[in-house]
């Protein structure tokens, strides 16, 4: 704390330097960020995040939906205020490492009064001055004590110390979430990812690299399991089977499946998820209508249904339709009575849905039929290049020690003084720690019975 | 294989709840038989719970960690087996009530979302399974045990606020002989006393005086370990579940990254997982400052438990993700 005179002489600059180390240097303030971020996390759990705005209005109360949307909680997690706060705990992380963990030491090696300090012991001890000292270190040194002497004013002190270098511990951790603060950072600078989904036996150019993926083709196994619920369809391996070549000309021949990336040429490519592309044929009395793709198309897509406005949409892909079903839709996702949900907009309102099987013609009205000719399996591939993942990586190893080495590794200082004469003489012993004293109650009460019994021991 | 399971989680489900009344009955009355009651059925429910999860194990070929009841169910051994450790260590039979009975009613929660066999859908096909499920729920059961222990000492703490009248009360750690005139020798005689079994009664001068009195609360509150012992425990319990909630979270990371293509992708859980880790990680900064330790980490504690609780089964049950695996 600077004085009143101090703090009259500085400039303004120094005068808001001081104020800045002392607010970020200052625990509590970072425990209020910490608060902040912790809130602002917990809303990113509770609020669904990258939604359309249509499923906030129709999850939430118009009003709630509102203010999410206005607030921007529906994106939080890659919000400046979200980012900001982040950034400020790497700030306070920074100031507190300098201001309080690197200066922060063991009480000087001077005398004290040892029934002052709340951990002290006084021990029974014979022999020589000399022969209990040494014997005393002996012991110390034994239990993975570092033993100094020194003298003031004519009284000998012995001083030993344990894990001081643990005091290092926060500063460890401290770095930890720096570099994986750096690492993701590194990411957002250099790094890129996207997903691409291809039919089986088409090729497609990663746009940031130009690397080239071919599907040969796309499997998946569906195991039917009986449990006490009932049938279920569990999913059991999706895997492509692909060929990834670089621009250079480089390629390598891959079987994809989850947990099981392929490495190839700087990118991470990941088995993402499939689906089924369905070819779409759209007439009007009889004639094909322009503007329908010819090839299969991926759920979620659209096409016009020629000048009227009005466009359908792919919606979903059902792969048993069950009649007994409430909602026609069998519980066995594999294709064996396969058809498709198909939505019909017009602009952006939707008009309805229905099931069409594959191989009907659904009649729309105005003469126009639709019919799904034909269904051909797709591969989702996701694809990521992140130069920080080593730097992350690292960060969390460092954390995590740090973490450690502050929790259980609890830097301590003992003072020791003999008092007496001849061959009787008391050992006064007094512990200190920057944790505290409680801290390191237990292990003193262990030290002292352990002396004491050694003493013991040594008188009889 | 099945009936194995079956007859060892009967087994489990019926061990701690005898552990549990008798380890109630020691919470109460202190009577060492009820304490060699309980805690032999503690173990012998640990034994059966690890017989089913080994059984369960044996039976798919895979870790039994895939869904919710088998998370459960090791989370309730967990929490045992630490409780266990610590209570050996710290002398804390007297909280077996309240673990035994809480893990037995997870237990007994987790048989509700037991399905059956399913094999595993292929994210989870990972030799993380085996690692990183464990490890966060080891983190779990160790944020229960701290709630246990914090719960304690609020109970302690509040009723020695209402015996205390017009007596000082010291709500936190010891303070440093220079802060509390005439404490000089408090420590030792804490330390003398803990090994008698008895605590240090300058702490809580309302309950000491009360219990002077007559009064049986008192009494029995004396009887367990004085403030700033339940506010070390507790401190010691969440610097095992901390460090083992950051590795697990970042073992997540690293299989999220071999099946999901990104380390993080702010699903729920990771996120609900986070938040956690920043509650406790305020509760270990603001544990550095006397002014904070005691009381107000106690409710930090208690605070972040419920939060666990909502990540590990408010997340799972009511919001979808890349982790819904309920079942």
């Amino acid at each position: 704390m600077a004085t009143a005179a101090e703090t009259e002489r500085r400039s303004p600059v120094q005068a808001l330097s001081a104020e800045f180390v002392d607010t970020f240097g200052n625990v509590l303030f970072a425990v209020s960020l910490l608060v902040v971020w912790g809130i602002m996390t917990l809303i990113g759990v509770l609020v669904d995040q990258g939604k359309d705005t249509s499923t906030y209005f129709n999850e939430y109360p118009p009003q709630l939906a509102r203010a999410i949307l206005r607030l921007g909680l529906d994106h939080i997690y890659h919000s400046y205020e979200y980012v900001g706060v982040i950034g400020l705990i790497l700030t306070s992380i920074g100031v507190c490492t300098f201001k309080r963990v690197i200066p922060a030491r063991l009480p000087p090696l001077r005398p004290v009064v040892v029934d002052k300090i709340p951990l002290h012991a006084f021990i029974e001890a014979r022999g020589s001055e000399e022969e209990v000292k040494s014997r005393l270190e002996r012991f110390l040194v034994k239990s993975g004590w570092q033993i100094r002497r020194k003298v003031f004013n004519g009284v000998e002190w012995t001083f030993a110390d344990k894990h001081n270098w643990a005091r290092r511990g926060v500063l460890v951790a401290h770095l930890g979430f720096v570099i994986i603060a750096a690492g993701t950072t590194l990411y957002w600078w250099k790094g890129y990812s996207g997903e691409v989904a291809i039919l089986s036996g088409q090729t497609v150019e990663i746009p940031q690299n130009g690397d080239r993926l071919t599907v040969h083709s796309f499997n998946y196994t569906i195991k039917p399991t009986p449990t006490r619920g009932g049938l279920v369809y569990q999913p059991v391996d999706y895997v492509s089977d692909l060929t990834a070549t670089s621009p250079g000309g480089a390629a390598t021949h891959y079987l994809l499946r989850v947990n099981h990336p392929l490495e190839f040429d700087g990118i991470a490519y990941y088995q993402a998820s499939y689906g089924y592309g369905v070819t779409f044929r759209l007439t009007q009395a009889g004639r094909p209508v322009a503007g329908v793709p010819s090839g299969p198309i991926l759920e979620g897509d659209a096409f016009p249904v020629g000048p009227t406005g009005r466009s359908i949409q792919y919606t979903q892909f059902v792969g048993t339709i069950d009649p007994r079903a409430p909602s026609g839709i069998g519980a066995d996702p594999r294709p064996f009575n396969p058809g498709v949900i198909v939505t019909v907009f017009d602009g952006s309102q939707p008009l309805g849905q229905e099931i069409v099987p594959l191989g009907r013609v659904a009649e729309l009205g105005g003469g126009y039929a639709l019919e799904p000719v034909s269904y051909r399996l797709y591969s989702g591939i996701q694809y990521r290049h992140d130069p920080g993942i080593p730097l992350v990586g690292l960060g969390a190893l460092v954390l995590v020690a740090g973490v450690c080495v502050s929790f259980y590794l609890l830097p301590a200082r003992l003072f020791v003084r003999l008092e007496g004469e001849g061959e009787r003489w008391t050992v006064g012993l007094a512990a200190q720690t920057p944790k505290g004293y409680t801290m390191f109650e237990e292990q003193f009460a262990k030290l002292v019975v352990a002396l004491q019994r050694s003493e013991e021991a040594t008188a009889s | 294989m099945s009936q194995f399971v079956t007859i060892f989680y009967a087994l489990a489900v019926a061990c701690y709840a005898v552990g549990a009344l008798a380890l109630f009955a020691y919470f109460l009355w202190r009577a060492p038989w009820q304490s060699m009651l309980g805690i032999p059925f503690a173990i012998a429910g640990l034994v059966a719970q690890a017989g089913a999860i080994a059984s369960e194990a044996l039976a798919t070929g895979w870790s039994p960690t895939s869904n919710l009841y088998d998370s459960l169910s090791l989370f309730v051994a967990f929490t045992v087996l630490l409780f266990l450790i610590f209570a050996r260590q710290y002398r804390l039979w007297y909280l077996g009530g309240f673990v035994l009975l809480i893990g037995d009613f997870f237990l007994g929660y987790a048989g509700t979302w037991n399905e059956g066999y399913r094999p595993l859908v292929p994210s989870l096909q990972s030799y993380w399974l085996a690692i990183h499920v464990p490890t966060v729920v080891a983190s779990y059961a160790a944020f229960m045990l701290a709630f246990c222990t914090s719960a304690l000492y609020l109970i302690k703490y509040y009723l020695e606020r209402s015996h205390a009248g017009g007596l000082e009360l010291r709500s936190v750690g010891l303070q440093p002989a220079t802060a509390v005139p005439g404490s000089g020798t408090m420590a030792m005689a804490a330390l003398v006393a803990d090994r008698t079994g008895h605590t240090v009664q300058d702490e809580t001068p309302g309950l000491a005086l009360a219990a002077a009195q007559g009064d049986k609360i008192a009494q029995w509150l004396m009887g367990i370990p004085s403030l700033a012992k339940l506010d070390v425990i507790t401190y010691r319990i969440i610097a095992v579940g901390l460090p083992l909630l950051s590795l697990g979270i970042i073992m997540g990371a690293m299989w999220a990254k071999e099946a999901w293509g990104a380390y993080w992708q702010w699903d729920p859980k990771e996120t609900a997982a986070l938040f956690c880790w920043i509650i406790y990680l305020a509760y270990m900064h603001l544990h550095t400052r006397n002014q904070w330790r005691g009381v107000r980490c106690s409710w930090i504690s208690v605070v972040g438990f419920a939060a666990v609780i909502f990540c590990y089964l408010g997340v799972n049950i009511w919001i979808s993700g890349l982790h819904s695996y309920k079942v």
